[in-house]
């Protein structure tokens, strides 16, 4: 009891699924599927881009998010099935691509073959020339070589056989090629790449090692998870603004160093103007405040530097008008205390916009003030992301502006009185006779930080060349045709009778403009005569 | 009078010159009276004329390119499109008969740009401005408007093969028409496999008088044009990937708006091979052409308004 199934030979299987592969037909499925699951990674949230969204709609429809996540429909470019058909389609243009190229290194190796009967052509006339038939002959050889055709003489020397157009199957084949290179370009680039982000304040030097991104380092499936070691100073940020807040430009001047800390080169990171260095793309990706903050307690140094300030937009969107926040946390004190602020670059559209009602934009450092507050009790979270304050009590909250120091337990500034404040801003000054502050809190300084992006894809170069050829070969296909046009001399009484006939396998409606053209060149170079037009006009009729 | 207004202005006066040229069209379409012919070219053309008036004040009104918002997208886009019918259509193929609608499809872009995305001459993000944009841009709208037409005939295309099949069967005791294409193609050489370039339907209608061109024709000018946008398309989607990689430090990143130019650029390339494959010439392609139109607007239109991505900035 065997199936029908069972009587293939693994040999006739495989020669089957070859078969099947190599037909346009599968390409043509192929090719559809791969736009339908492409959509529906468009439709549904993708945890790549958005995974906010996705968390979303888990908890909005728990039963279809589930099977959604199961099924990879929520990494559709990431998941099984989609690399599937994509493999699938490789193997399938590799299938159909051997033998059309091999068919094509033929038809190139060959010389175009002889015809017999060229009246039965669908373009042809007939005329009398002046010369000889040899003469003749070789004349529209020369014709047609210098119209680009391939050309071979009939054994007889009375005939020519001719053909042009093999750009068509050499274009469509480079296209084909191409796009299969593409792939896999593509396939090892991100797969053996890595992306992510550096936050690096001015005046600081960040260093390319998976433990100093953003938290969102991205690594290919096959990467190595080697960094380079190379590393970037900030020498400078700068940003313009137009009046309304709209941004003009952002660049970071930056130094480049190699893996030992050496520096090699100067460089300005742009919007639209990346940096290349040691195999790394560093793009200009985003920007922001980084105040200096000291605290002292105890007679030490508790904490000095940076304080990576982030902007959030409020409902309205509007991020240059919202105050930068940031966290200074001093675990190792008992109790445990964590100090938030609230950063206000720009006091006076700070001051215009609790006027006026209207968020202002604040884009220029105009007397810039920190709110603080003190928190007391236990630090749930290290990170310098966010404050969880459910163990912890407010201690005090008070300003510090740019050079003062404050008592942060009392909220009452101990130095720097001087420096503009704005009008309707309270200032407590400590009292003179005060014990000395147990904690103090300094605002030297206001720097700015950018953010990089950072990533490596080695096969970038691969990819253009191949999108290049993609290019090149789809036009070469497209808009050339395949044409062939025979010769023949005869020696009749009257003299030498000229036929030429051809036809084109594609754009048969530039042929019927072109072949005219051409035999009134063979004409003109064989000196055929006026009368014979006309009865090539009534043959061509 | 400001650029700005007069660009408004030259906007409105082009989408009724538009509506006078298409009814002038279908009247041409339904009587064969030569004067609506020649009216409709000439309004056509005073149409076009303050259509580019209208791009060129816009781009004066906000000192760059005007092609930098849906808005300036959609009015770019039917300028294009009805030029492409004039030069190409009327000028090299000499047909005659089908301009109202392409110039309907043109009134269709330009009243959803005045209704939906109008917004006065500005500025644009820093991220926007790069030379990389400005050609992605250019060619993904020639293409689109390339694209377009070549749908607009191949709807045409499959009304036309309907009628001919009808009237086919009416008029059963003259002979049939004859076909091109396929297996009956009478000037073709015995070896020869019909490729993507042939055209299929009948050459001549049976009632040539009356209706559209012949669906052979029609097929031909829906695939030069399809044929004619495709590698355009094709190298708006490259240019737009080094832009991308320029800015964002990424050539593609499935955004939604990469995600469906390249879904439209596959299902095109689907239709390339419909027409070569045996089975599927004709109104099979032609439906897979029809999937194609669908797979641009959303690219042009839906993706902008109901899908968040990176081209939002582009509202
Ligand atoms: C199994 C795989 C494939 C086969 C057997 C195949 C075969 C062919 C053939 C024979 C042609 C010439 C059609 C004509 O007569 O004009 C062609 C054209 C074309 N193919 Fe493919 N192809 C395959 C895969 C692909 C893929 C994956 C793509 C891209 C997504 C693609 C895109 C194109 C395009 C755009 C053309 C039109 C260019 C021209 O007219 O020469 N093909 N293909």
């Amino acid at each position: 009891m065997s199936s029908p199934a069972s009587r293939y030979t693994l040999r006739q299987s495989v020669a089957l699924v070859w078969r099947t592969l190599r037909s346009m037909r599968t390409a043509l499925v192929l090719l559809g599927l791969l736009a339908l699951a492409s959509a529906v990674g468009s439709l549904l949230p993708q945890i790549p881009n958005s995974p906010e969204r996705v968390g979303a709609y888990l908890v909005d429809h728990p039963f279809w998010g589930q099977l959604f996540l199961r099924g990879g429909f929520f990494d559709v470019f990431g998941s099984w099935w989609f690399s599937l058909v994509t493999a699938l389609l490789f193997v399938s243009l590799v299938a159909c691509l051997i033998p059309r190229s091999r068919a094509m290194l033929r038809a190139i190796r060959q010389r175009p073959v002889q015809a017999k009967e060229l009246e039965a052509l669908p373009h042809h006339v007939a005329f009398e020339v002046a010369v000889p038939p040899e003469v003749a002959v070789e004349r529209a050889q020369r014709v047609l070589r210098r119209r680009m055709y391939r050309v071979a003489a009939a054994p007889d020397g009375r005939g020519v056989a001719a053909e042009k157009g093999v750009l068509r199957e050499t274009g469509s084949l480079t296209f084909h090629w191409a796009f299969l290179l593409l792939l896999i370009a593509v396939v090892i680039g991100k797969g053996t790449g890595y992306t992510g982000h550096a936050t690096i304040v001015e005046g600081q030097t960040w260093t390319d090692a998976a433990f100093n991104y953003d938290g969102d380092l991205r690594t290919g499936r096959f990467s190595s998870g080697q960094h380079t070691g190379a590393g970037i100073h900030l020498i400078d940020f700068e940003d313009r603004f137009r009046t309304s807040g709209i941004p003009m430009d952002f660049a970071s001047e930056v130094e480049l160093l190699d893996a030992n800390g050496n520096p090699v080169r100067r460089d300005e990171v742009r919007i639209n103007h990346p940096v290349g260095f040691d195999g790394l793309r560093i793009f200009q990706y985003g920007f922001g405040w980084a105040p200096i903050v000291v605290v002292r307690g105890g007679g030490a140094t508790l904490s000095d530097g940076p304080v990576v300030m982030v902007q959030d937009a409020g409902a309205d969107g509007n991020q240059l008008a919202a105050p930068g926040e940031g966290f200074v946390k001093l675990p190792t004190l008992r109790p445990q205390y964590a100090i938030s602020l609230e950063l206000i670059p720009d006091s006076t559209a700070f001051i215009q916009s609790l006027i006026s009602g209207v968020p202002q934009p604040m884009t220029q450092v105009r007397a810039p003030f920190m709110r603080y507050t003190l928190w007391q009790g236990r630090i749930l979270d290290p990170s310098l992301n966010g404050l969880d304050t459910r163990l912890m009590h407010k201690v005090s909250t008070g300003i510090v502006g740019r050079g003062w120091t404050v008592d942060v337990e009392h909220g009452c500034v101990v130095s720097g009185t001087s420096g503009a404040l704005p009008k309707g801003l309270a200032r407590t000054v400590c009292p003179a006779g005060a014990p000395a502050p147990a904690l103090t809190l300094s605002f030297p300084e206001l720097r700015q930080y950018t953010r990089l992006q950072v990533s490596k894809d080695p096969t970038v170069p691969f990819v253009l060349g191949a999108a290049i050829l993609i290019l090149l070969g789809l036009v070469a296909a497209m808009y050339s045709s395949r044409r062939k046009v025979w010769v023949r001399a005869e020696a009749r009484e009257e003299g030498t009778v000229l036929q030429v006939g051809g036809y084109a396998l594609q754009r048969k409606d530039r042929f019927e403009e072109e072949f005219p053209k051409l035999v009134a060149d063979l004409r003109a170079a064989t000196g055929g005569g006026r009368r014979e037009r006309e009865r090539e006009e009534a043959a061509a009729r | 009078m400001t650029a700005a207004r007069l660009s408004s202005d030259l906007f409105n006066a082009a989408l009724f010159a538009y509506i006078a040229a298409m009814v002038l069209s279908f009247a041409y379409l339904a009587f064969r009276k030569r004067p609506f012919h020649v009216a409709a070219l000439t309004v056509g053309w005073i149409g076009v004329s303050a259509n580019i008036g209208s791009i060129v004040a816009r781009g004066v009104a906000a000192h760059r390119t005007p092609w930098g918002n849906m808005y300036e997208f959609s009015s770019l886009l039917a300028c294009l499109v009805v030029l492409a019918y004039l030069v190409l259509v009327e000028g090299r193929y000499k047909v005659q008969t089908v301009g109202g609608f392409v110039f309907a499809f043109a009134i269709f872009t330009m009243a959803l740009a005045t209704s939906f995305f109008y917004v006065g001459p500005t500025d644009l993000l820093p991220a926007l401005n790069s030379y990389w944009r400005q050609i992605h841009v250019t060619s993904m709208i020639v293409a689109t408007s390339l694209l377009a037409t070549g749908c607009v005939f191949t709807i045409l295309y499959l009304v036309k093969v309907r009628s001919e099949r009808r009237e086919v069967s009416v008029l059963r005791s003259q002979d049939p028409p004859p076909i091109l294409g396929g297996s009956v193609d009478a000037d073709a050489p015995p070896d020869y496999v019909p490729g993507a370039d042939e055209p299929v339907g009948a050459a001549t209608s049976p009632a040539p008088r009356r209706g559209l061109p012949p669906s052979a024709t029609l097929d031909r000018l829906a695939y030069r044009f399809i044929q004619f946008g495709f590698p355009i398309w094709t190298f708006g989607v490259m240019c737009g990937a080094i832009w991308a990689q320029q800015t964002w430090g990424r050539y593609w990143g499935w955004d939604p708006k990469e995600t469906w130019s390249f879904i439209t650029w596959v299902i095109f390339a689907c239709y390339l091979h419909a027409r070569a494959t045996a089975g599927w010439r004709g109104t099979k392609a032609a439906g897979i052409a029809l999937v194609g139109f669908v797979s641009l607007f959303v690219t042009y239109y839906a993706v902008n308004l109901w899908i968040a991505g990176l081209h939002t900035y582009a509202k």
